[in-house]
């Protein structure tokens, strides 16, 4: 386990001006490894880390200085080292997203299982390294289902489009109006569109600007003149204009909300200064958040994933302690151990399935099949111990499913 | 044990899983609740089909009974909505009332045998199960009446990811409501009806039925108010689900004062 070594310059050890400057790719880390070490490395906008399972990390101070210009002290400044259990259990964090300047944002995920491509095409991940990030993943995979993490939004986007969900169920039907074609509009109009949305109108002062987005986003463009009969007909509103006073005003809604026999409406008011009357909320089925209100959930959502880091803990805590178990479990003895096991546990099962009470019918039943089975099991055990080394053993291991997360790792 | 005992024991378990549920979000325990509920009421249905074999006749010649079948109808009307994924919550809600409604009927529900029904018209039995299936509508509505209040007011109090990412989105419970409350208003217009002929057929004078069909009458000006409304001004939501709870609570004020203050007032049957 103490082999395993992971070199870590982030977001909290180092400045955006450092961290900018390092990239360190699979290929330079290559000439650095000896026969049998594995190594890993993964390149984010806030992280560079190369995880090592090999004798010494410090060699790699020099790739890094090699690769920015940095002087090797200064990267001893701004950098952390993990150890063995640690290394692990920081591996499992950062591909659950709790190390990310974004807490608990899922993105790093797939950066985690792109480098792990990376490091496989070149060969520098093997048995012990594959392992762990395939554990890395299945801990994200927990982290994300077990907990609140992944259910609580951290952008105002999506948080607003969770909400019209509550409102609507499938927004895919919903009839959505973006009013503004800036970027918080297009962006917001994206995630909708993301979620679902098929039905899209936009609508815009310079009507030019709404065709260029209701093209990209294959919505349908709308004059600014159609604002109230748009506003008739839609379920979803999403207002981002740059207009210094309110476009939508309560005395305009109270009409249109009658005449749309208080069909519900939500209303995202996410300009600055604000398109939407603050009265306009207060109408019966009019649902309006705006930019404050959206920001505030939001920061409650960001509070709440860091009130289960608790619960991510012990997942995380759990993992590891397994994987530590199965890096232990990696040798020729403890693996015959575990055929053995295996095989007591089978003859245990047979005896269990024959119905026959008769106490020494159940012996004799047993001492054959123990006798079979042990033959069976001779050339393996033989093979083991004449051949102990890693890929032999976790291949002998996989054959008999002796890890409990076998049909994972089966998956491919 | 009996089947009866039985039938409430399975509801009572199924009511503790449902409640496990709020705070154990769990694949498992949503399939097992599903497939508990559906034994509560094959387990309900067979004591109905036994008691009304034991009493040869349909087992609702009591209060008590009565209510065990409005319990069994509305099970009945949840099952499509607890099978279905976006609104199997409802029966979470639904399914400790409906076994604290059975708990507390139950000891009463027995054959009856000295009220036998000799003048067996068969606008009884129309009768009876309309209003009683009108009522078990009318209570299912009331619940999602409830659910929907509550999730309204997580949604404008922005708290959507905890409790209310369980609750069914607002469109489909106003939707459930508006069908309950449909077909519950059909089902009692219907039962008044036959009520009302079958009442002629047996020459009983109004004065002596007079408190329940004005209670009944009540009743159904509340909600055919609330259906009118939604068509005529769009009454939908949280309108909707205050006037319905207002007219199931008036249902159950109507049962209790009619019950101490008249009693014996109505042949049969529940309310109306």
């Amino acid at each position: 386990m103490n082999r395993i070594q992971c070199l870590s310059i982030n977001h909290n050890t180092a400045p955006a001006s450092l961290r900018e400057k390092i990239r360190v790719s699979t290929s330079d880390i290559i000439p650095f490894l000896k026969k049998g070490d594995e190594a890993y490395v993964i390149n984010t906008c806030n992280r560079t880390e190369i995880y090592v399972l090999g004798e010494n990390i410090d060699s790699f101070f020099s790739l890094l200085q090699k690769c920015s210009d940095i002087d090797v002290s200064k990267l001893r400044e701004y950098s952390e080292i993990f150890s063995g259990k640690d290394a692990i259990r920081h591996l499992f964090m950062l591909a659950s997203g709790l190390e990310s300047a974004v807490f608990g944002e899922p993105q790093i995920l797939g950066q985690v299982k792109d480098a792990y491509r990376d490091s496989l095409k070149t060969g520098m991940s093997s048995t012990i390294m594959n392992k762990a990030l395939h554990r890395a993943f299945r801990t994200a995979k927990r982290v994300r289902t077990d907990t609140d993490i992944g259910r609580l939004p951290i952008s105002v986007a999506s948080e607003a489009v969770d909400l019209s969900c509550h409102i609507f169920g499938d927004i895919k039907n919903a009839r959505t109006l973006v009013i503004g074609a800036g970027d918080m509009a297009s962006l917001a109009a994206k995630r909708l569109k993301d979620r679902g949305a098929s039905n899209l109108c936009i609508i815009n002062r310079t009507y030019e600007k709404a065709v260029d987005l209701a093209h990209e986003l294959g919505g349908k463009p709308m004059h600014f003149e159609e604002l109230v009969s748009a506003l008739h007909e839609s379920d979803i509103v999403v207002s981002s204009t740059g207009a210094p006073f309110p476009i939508i005003t309560h005395a305009m809604m109270t009409k249109l909300m009658k005449e749309r026999k208080y069909n519900p409406l939500f209303i995202m008011d996410i300009a600055m200064p604000r398109d939407v009357e603050e009265e306009v909320g207060k109408l019966y089925n009019c649902y309006l958040y705006n930019i404050d209100d959206l920001k505030s959930m939001v920061e409650k959502n960001l509070n709440g994933r860091k009130d289960q880091i608790v619960k991510a803990s012990e997942i995380i805590d759990y993992e590891t302690a397994m994987f530590e178990k199965w890096l232990k479990s990696l040798n020729a003895t403890e693996t015959i151990k575990d055929l053995y096991d295996l095989m007591d546990q089978y003859i245990a099962d047979q005896i269990d399935k024959e119905i026959s009470s008769d106490a020494k019918e159940r012996e004799a039943m047993e001492a054959a099949l123990r006798s079979a089975t042990k033959k069976f099991l001779n050339r393996t055990v033989n093979f083991l111990k004449a051949h102990p080394d890693i890929a032999t053993i976790e291949h002998t291991r996989r054959i008999f499913q002796l890890d409990e997360d076998y049909q994972d790792r089966n998956k491919g | 044990m009996n089947i009866v005992e039985l039938y409430l024991d399975i509801y009572l378990i199924t009511s503790l899983v449902c409640i496990a549920q709020l705070f154990v979000r769990n694949q498992v325990i949503i399939s097992t609740t599903k497939t508990m509920f559906l034994a509560c009421v094959v387990f309900h249905l067979i004591s109905i089909i036994l008691l009304g074999v034991q009493s040869h006749q349909l087992p609702l010649i009591s209060l008590p009974q009565a209510i065990n079948m409005m319990v069994f109808f509305a099970s009945l009307i949840v099952i499509p909505l607890v099978l279905r994924q976006a609104t199997y919550i409802l029966g979470v809600f639904f399914i400790p009332v409906a076994t604290f409604t059975i708990a507390f009927t139950l000891p009463f529900a027995g054959v009856n045998s000295g009220t036998v029904f000799h003048s067996y018209q068969y606008w009884y039995p129309i009768h009876t199960l309309s209003v009683i299936a009108g009522e078990a509508l009318l209570g299912v509505a009331a619940i999602v009446s409830i659910v929907y209040l509550l999730h309204e007011r997580l949604i404008r109090k922005g708290k959507i990811h905890r409790l209310g990412s369980i609750l069914p989105p607002l469109r489909i419970l106003d939707k459930v409501l508006y069908n309950a409350l449909t077909f519950g208003f059909i089902a009692i217009t219907i039962g008044m009806i036959a009520g009302a002929l079958w009442a002629t057929s047996l020459n009983l004078a109004l004065a002596h039925i007079a408190p329940k069909v004005i209670a009944g009458a009540i009743t159904w000006l509340i909600f055919a108010i609330s259906i009118h409304q939604r068509f005529a001004i769009g009454w939908r939501g949280r309108r909707t689900a205050i006037i319905t709870l207002i007219g199931f609570s008036c249902i159950i004020v109507l049962l209790i004062v009619i019950c101490c203050l008249f009693p014996g007032s109505h042949g049969t049957g529940l309310l109306l």
